[in-house]
């Protein structure tokens, strides 16, 4: 691609000129405020302040010290590993599936895909009323299935609350990963399964020696980009559960909001924006490093 | 005879291959409906349930067992949204939060992204990182020094700052996406045009632009529905009523727990989704092509 660009007098000007508005762009909303996160971290914002006097590294030990953080920490962990563990072994099968011909298969797909495009204010209110503890559906069918004796408190107790705050997850994001393996899927040379076929292979050696080489890059990338972005999902906790009940479902995003803009301190809010933001990298920068080889692979 | 013999069994097997294949297909069909029935079901209910409550009235929404269709059709529930609540005016909020991000990152970041595609020049690659991980920027790290300068600058409270806030995402998506949209056009239409008497920039915008047409809406369908769908900066910047955009507006009514709320709420949650999915409708098939190729792939 890089011999076919014509470079021609004037050529740099334009790309200069044509690309300064995203960049400025992405360095005031992006850059800058990154930069400032972490000097907020670092000053004692006082109640109702935008700013503070500099105390150094001491919101970080206070977050470091916290079971606050650690409790948040630990919730995290098992909303971004329940979440994208269910939401991969659903976006595989149901991708698998979709591949295949059959009767009907448009609708199936629209309707499988479709919880990805609703909004999230959408699935909450949704599920909010199918999880209600008297009228709600889920709690009456399981009740006339046998599933279980009495309502479930689905929301309001801390036993069950992230268990739906996971299911509500699952159900609104796993379009994602149905859609990223069907492409990959999609792309795969027909030949190949023919030849297998040819040479006696049987459906399961045809998956195991064909269809998982091509998938698994781009399934581990996308479970990569999956756990990023449940790493920070804020709304869908918020709105669900508020982080309750007893902090069950104060996941690091939570936790920051309510030190932010609910006890107005700032500079802890920005220490635990900033710790969240340290796992993160680790996570993206792994994201990155496995794009570049899948790339140079091409 | 042993020749004979292989003959009659090499005869023999392909029928009886044929017949167990048969069984075999059929069986799978079987479970693929199966399976599939299984999935369309589970996963399509709550929006199966959400569009058929909002048509209950009042009282049967809450009656036990739950009625499966309504008792009783009624569109009274869409009427309460629009005469008891400020419902319209978060509409037209969401609309112009939406609209402007969708708008500025489509001519800011399609330029660049027509930049970053067509000039070879240092940093080039870095750049489309750059964008990429931009994107990937937790929202609760960026909300909490935009919420200084939103307050510094005296834009709490105003639908500019909204407007603002979400190209901080929207941006990066238009230039990621529509940089490997204008990879895929060939340059050397541009170039003939050219050779034609054509300026760089008419060929851009006579030749190029058009062709990447489908790209542009794809790309600003998925700009719109994240700012559309945005909540947190809406959460921190914005506490009036006028000021209110969809999912705070009713996400407050859920806070105020009235129980007799439900059935607007539903009404209201069936009116947010409409435009995301007539949109969807639009761009059905270019999702797997944009999610695969664009998100997770690369170029």
């Amino acid at each position: 691609m890089a011999e076919a660009r014509t470079v021609q007098p004037g050529d740099r000007t334009l790309a200069y000129v044509t690309l300064m508005p995203s960049a400025a762009i992405l360095i005031l909303l992006a850059g800058v405020p990154t930069i400032t996160v972490f000097a907020i971290a670092m000053q004692d914002v006082g109640l109702g302040q935008t700013s503070g006097p500099f105390v150094g590294l001491e919101n970080y030990v206070w977050a470091l010290t916290s079971p606050d953080f650690y409790g948040a920490l630990l919730n995290t962990f098992v909303w971004v590993f329940g979440s994208v563990t269910i939401e991969m072994c659903l976006g595989l099968g149901i991708a698998l599936l979709l591949h295949r011909n059959f009767l009907g298969r448009g609708v199936a797909r629209a309707i499988l895909l479709a919880p990805y495009l609703v909004p999230t204010i959408v699935a909450v209110l949704v599920w909010r009323y199918m999880f209600h503890d008297i009228v709600g559906i889920v709690n009456y069918l399981l009740i006339e299935l046998g599933v279980i004796a009495k309502p479930l408190l689905w929301l309001s107790t801390t036993k069950w609350a992230m268990v739906s705050v996971i299911i509500v997850g699952v159900w609104k994001f796993f379009p994602f990963v149905v859609l990223a393996i069907l492409g990959i899927l999609q792309s795969i040379p027909q030949e190949q399964y023919e030849a297998a076929r040819i040479d006696g292979a049987s459906p399961f050696q045809q998956f195991w020696r064909i269809t998982l080489p091509y998938v698994l890059p781009v399934f581990i990338l996308t479970a990569l980009l999956r756990t990023i972005w449940t790493f920070h999902k804020f709304e869908i906790i918020y709105l669900l559960t508020g982080g309750g009940p007893l902090d069950a479902t104060t996941t690091l995003p939570i936790l920051v909001y309510f030190k932010g803009f609910v006890d107005f301190e700032l500079g802890r809010a920005a220490a635990i924006a900033v710790l969240t933001f340290l796992i993160l990298t680790a996570l993206i920068a792994a994201y990155f490093l496995l794009m570049r080889r899948a790339e140079a692979r091409q | 005879m042993s020749v004979a013999m292989h003959q009659a069994a090499s005869v023999e097997t392909p029928r009886r291959h044929r017949e167990m294949t048969d069984v075999h297909f059929i069986a799978t069909r079987i479970m693929i409906y199966l399976l599939i029935l299984t999935a369309v079901s589970v996963i399509g209910f709550p929006l199966f349930w959400m569009l058929i409550s909002s048509f209950k009235s009042g009282s049967e929404l809450y009656t036990t067992p739950p009625t499966f269709l309504p008792n009783e059709w009624t569109l009274q529930n869409y009427r309460d949204l629009f005469v008891q609540t400020n419902f319209p005016i978060y509409f037209v909020n969401s609309l112009i939060v939406a609209g402007g991000a969708t708008l500025l990152s489509l001519v800011v970041g399609g330029l660049g992204a027509y930049s970053l595609s067509r000039f070879d020049f240092f940093g080039v690659g870095s750049f489309a990182r750059i964008a990429l991980l931009c994107y990937m920027l937790p929202e609760v790290l960026i909300v909490l020094p935009l919420y200084v300068y939103v307050i510094k600058l005296g834009l709490a409270d105003t639908l500019i700052s909204l407007v603002i806030a979400n190209t901080a995402f929207t941006l990066p998506l238009t230039l990621w996406f529509m940089r490997s949209y204008f990879n895929a056009i060939p340059l050397g239409l541009e170039e003939s045009a050219m050779v034609d008497g054509c300026t760089r920039l008419q060929a851009m915008w006579k030749v190029t632009v058009p062709l990447a047409i489908p790209g542009i809406v794809s790309v600003g369908v998925f700009s719109f529905n994240h700012a559309w769908n945005e909540f947190l900066f809406a959460l921190v910047f914005t506490s009036s009523e006028g000021k209110k955009v969809l999912p705070l507006g009713l996400a407050t009514w859920i806070g105020q727990d009235n129980i007799y709320s439900w059935g607007m709420l539903l009404a209201g949650a069936v009116l947010i989704t409409l435009p995301v999915m007539v949109f969807y409708l639009f761009v059905q098939r270019k999702l797997v092509v944009g999610l695969a190729e664009g998100g997770t792939k690369g170029e």
